[in-house]
């Protein structure tokens, strides 16, 4: 089974988290929304399957490049 | 008599070059689901339009004279949707489609053909690279590669590469050199193959990994649109095609407008949240802005917080580079500088006006955007926008931060400057203003002090009042304004063909 990291594309924080692990999601869905530069930006997933390890909390301080979640297609 | 016989040889050695790589190798890709180089001109072009250059070429070496029908790459001229194009097709069946001395002038004939006659090149690539032995040793020095303007790109006539299975050598230096790449999911591109690679460097290297259509859609930016079969990437062509010129000396070609694609500007204030904080898909607004469904994005997995768009509006094509804050909060990253920079040289190369939309808070700032040169990413940016001579049109929809403002077509950089009364134009946030001229938050009564300070008024009619912005519009009012204001900046070379300074700029940054 392929696996697909969710990685944070910005300097910020996690706002909200909006799937849990095992979901079921589609390329593109909404997964979290950060806090960054006065705007609440969304993590959108990569691509289509089920939410593995969530490795970020609400109010986390995140980094451009670090993984967030796991996703496997 | 003597004639029969000899127009009996042409049609037996026509069935033999036309036979390409004999039926078995051509069963096994058919089995493969992918079109052989043939079936890809047919797909391609305009139903008989196809005039073949080098049918009877084979390689110069005689003891493959017999195994080289074409010599592995198809060359000739046709049509599509009715305007001439030239293109090499390269026969994978035969000898990988490898560089050799023949069909290496082939190219070169197909190439210069195109350039004086001003028709687009397409590249239908699939090729493992120089041939060998023709390319070993002293000798093979001495005779492959010997063209001074092999690789000489200046733009003349549009040129399209599609990479449609394993890209080394000439159909990887083609596409590098095109305006306009489409892959083929599957199809890979590198200097030189997974297999030379890993033992040249003696690591296991996956063919994938090193050039698949992931690593080019979201890493290189090389690869400008990405397809699942051989009929979508060449559809994907003509697609493309369809908002350029023949060549450089030529307007764009005009289409009927689309009907539904007058009065949707209500829904622009619908996706356009109403406040700051909030992000939206600018895609969304494009296309209410654009003749319907006449928007095509190029590169959009790569440099995300700018989208670049080829559209018409009005029945003509325009370029749009779009700020979108669904990434990055809007936030110009290198990737997307490069990418912003790629485009802006193609439309002004082909005489496609740009319309830049804008809503960033200003270009990403950080170490890693540094190490990639960022600084040098953002002059050359501005030195092209300050060569441009097709129309530019800049609209500023919310946030214009920053050096970014520049670089989007603000100041004088635009022959025309509309902005929405969302409008937001400052230099940087008021408290992170404050914080570098009161020391860091170290002394918080001077800090308040200044983040009101700073705070100024940076809504829109201070740059109306100064008219630095031509205008300030209703956003629903937008295409109709458009319309207008690029009819008027296309008369300027009367025949809308500007003067192409960027023409000799590279295709890859």
């Amino acid at each position: 089974m392929a696996q697909t990291k969710v990685v944070c594309e910005i300097n910020g924080s996690v706002w909200k988290i909006q799937i849990k692990e095992g979901d079921a999601v589609s390329e593109d869905d909404t997964l979290a929304i950060l806090e960054s530069m006065k705007m609440e930006i969304p993590v959108l997933a990569p691509a289509s399957g089920t939410i593995g390890k969530i490795l970020v909390a609400e109010g986390d301080s995140v980094a451009e490049g670090q993984d967030l979640m796991v996703i496997n297609e | 008599m003597a004639h029969d016989e000899m127009i009996a040889e042409l049609a037996q050695r026509k069935e033999k070059a036309l036979a390409m790589g004999g039926p078995e190798k051509l069963a096994k890709r058919k089995a493969e689901g992918h079109l052989n180089a043939r079936e890809r001109l047919e797909a391609l072009l305009d139903k008989d339009s196809w005039i073949e250059s080098g049918l009877f070429a084979t390689s110069h070496r005689p003891e493959v004279r017999d195994k080289t029908p074409g010599d592995g790459k198809i060359g000739g001229f046709g049509k599509v949707a009715g305007r001439p194009v030239a293109v090499v097709s390269n026969d994978f069946t035969t000898m990988g489609a490898s560089s050799s001395v023949v069909n290496g002038k082939k190219i070169r004939h197909i190439r210069e053909v195109a350039t004086r006659s001003g028709m687009p090149l397409i590249m239908l690539g699939e090729s493992t690279g120089a041939r060998m032995p023709d390319r070993m040793g002293a000798e093979g020095r001495a005779i492959l590669g010997q063209d001074p303007i092999e690789y000489l790109r200046s733009r003349e006539s549009p040129w399209a590469s599609a990479l449609l299975g394993a890209c080394y050598g000439s159909s990887t230096w083609y596409g590098c050199l095109s305006d306009f790449v489409v892959m083929r999911k599957g199809a890979t591109m590198a200097v030189a193959s997974g297999r030379v690679t890993s033992a040249a460097i003696r690591q296991e290297i996956d063919s994938e990994e090193l050039g698949g259509w992931k690593m080019h859609a979201e890493h290189s930016g090389l690869v400008d649109a990405i397809v699942d079969t051989d009929e979508e990437a060449l559809l994907s062509i003509k697609k493309w095609l369809s908002y350029l010129p023949s060549h450089q000396n030529e307007a764009p070609p005009a289409y009927d407008v689309p009907e539904g694609s007058q009065g949707r500007g209500q829904q622009i204030l619908e996706i356009l949240p109403d406040t700051p904080n909030k992000v939206y898909d600018v895609r969304k607004i494009i296309d209410l802005v654009v003749d319907k469904d006449s928007r095509f994005e190029l590169k959009p997995r790569y440099g995300k917080s700018i989208c670049t768009s080829l559209a018409r509006i009005d029945g003509k094509s325009v370029g749009v580079v779009a700020n979108n804050p669904m990434f990055k909060g809007g936030a110009i990253d290198v990737d997307a500088m490069k990418k912003a920079t790629a485009f802006i040289v193609q439309c002004d190369s082909f005489n496609i006006p740009l319309l830049f939309m804008v809503d960033t808070p200003g270009f990403l700032i950080g170490l890693e955007g540094e190490r990639r040169a960022a600084p040098g990413k953002i002059m050359n940016w501005m030195n092209a926008l300050s060569l441009v001579t097709v129309p530019k049109i800049s609209l500023i929809m919310r946030k214009s931060y920053g050096q970014a403002y520049l670089n989007m077509g603000g100041g004088r950089n635009s022959d025309e400057v509309l902005a929405w009364p969302t409008a937001d134009l400052g230099f940087m946030a008021a408290n992170v203003g404050a914080s570098v001229l009161s020391g860091v938050d170290k002394d918080p009564e001077k800090y308040a002090k200044m983040a009101k300070d700073l705070s100024r008024d940076t809504a829109v009619w201070g740059l109306a009042q100064l008219y630095e912005a031509h205008t300030v519009i209703d956003p629903r009012d937008t295409r109709e304004t458009l319309i207008r204001l690029f009819e008027i900046h296309r008369n300027r070379h009367g025949s809308g063909v500007g003067k192409h300074r960027l023409a000799v700029w590279p295709t890859t940054y």
